[in-house]
């Protein structure tokens, strides 16, 4: 095993789009990162593979939504790494559609997944974060959680969660040195983009001051800095990241 | 490496210096304002320390320890051979 000297990192949904920015952030920046998806992914294979990271790099297929997989992989991480700095809540997973038409099933997905996978893993993770009296917790929430948006009434819902629980757990851990913030991304070339067409699309980058859709890149370094030593006074934020779209 | 409950012991005498509170207990002290005066975070930071040491605590499956002996007590039965 390669030793190194860099922080602990669990980031969830690390396996495409936006978390996988976010992997590769920390992983440039010389960290230590553990990632869990439902499915591996080129990019995990690569990670896994590339003796540059190899040693510093764990995946396990994990359903967040499922308590005892989420238990067994952060057991694995401490196992392996004793323990945990940061924790970037990134998974999610979005049933777009008119509410009154939504299946029950689909509601349940989304907040089992996007809230109660969340909540869960926070709180294991601020348990070994407790013991050491340090630690960064992230969560990547949105824009719709903020604006809202037609047709992610749900989705919608568990984001504003997220930055609710953001407000909650800086108020509880803050005097432990444990550091709590949301990061709100607008439309970014991956993910949220999914779903809109080409002139959607269009629209959004007419609308955005900074004139063009947001990358990886932009939220990863933002959530860089809220976990880097020069962040000593932010915590319970919500910072919003979207080309100036809701300013 | 002595036993669970001589580990529990050690771990909650050094939780109590880090949180700058009188280390001196017997099983019968309180963990709360009659004794040495825990609040909530204090007792999720202890039963978090126990789990790290010992691999479980008693908070965490359900068992509301109110004094030194109840958390020291856990781990005696732990040690207790199965029939």
């Amino acid at each position: 095993m390669t030793v190194s000297t860099g922080r602990v990192v669990i980031i969830t949904g690390g396996s495409r789009g936006l978390g996988a920015g976010i992997v590769q952030s920390y992983l440039d920046s010389g960290d230590r990162v553990a990632t869990c998806a439902r499915s591996s992914t080129d990019e995990i294979e690569r990670w896994t593979n590339d003796p540059a990271t190899a040693g510093r790099f764990l995946f396990r297929a994990v359903d967040l939504s499922n308590r005892e997989q989420v238990d067994a992989f952060v057991k694995d991480v401490t196992d392996e790494w004793d323990v945990v700095d940061i924790l970037v809540n990134n998974a999610g997973v979005a049933r777009d559609g008119i509410l009154a038409l939504t299946p029950d099933d689909d509601v349940d997905t989304v907040i089992d997944l996007n809230l109660k996978g969340t909540l869960h893993i926070s709180k294991l993770v601020s348990r070994r974060m407790l013991s050491r009296g340090s630690g960064h917790i992230i969560s990547i929430s949105s824009i719709v959680g903020l604006s809202g948006y037609r047709g992610l009434a749900v989705y919608s819902a568990t984001k504003a969660a997220m930055d609710g629980m953001t407000r909650a757990l800086a108020r509880e851990l803050g005097s432990r040195g444990i550091f709590v913030n949301s990061v709100a991304p607008g439309y970014l070339r991956t993910e949220m983009s999914h779903g809109l067409d080409e002139g959607q699309l269009d629209q959004i980058v007419r609308r955005t001051p900074a004139g063009r859709l947001g990358e990886p890149a932009d939220i990863a370094r933002i959530v860089q800095f809220l976990t880097s030593p020069d962040n000593t006074y932010i915590t319970g934020q919500t910072i919003v990241a979207d080309g100036g779209l809701t300013a | 490496m002595g036993s669970p409950r001589s580990q529990a012991e050690e771990t909650i005498k050094r939780f109590l210096s880090r949180a700058n509170k009188d280390a001196d207990v017997t099983a019968e002290t309180s963990l709360f304002a009659d004794g040495v005066g825990l609040d909530s975070l204090e007792i999720a930071e202890l039963s978090s320390m126990l789990e790290d040491d010992l691999g479980d605590d008693p908070f965490s499956v359900g068992i509301m320890a109110t004094t030194v002996g109840d958390i020291l007590d856990y781990y005696s039965a732990e040690e207790q051979p199965s029939a």
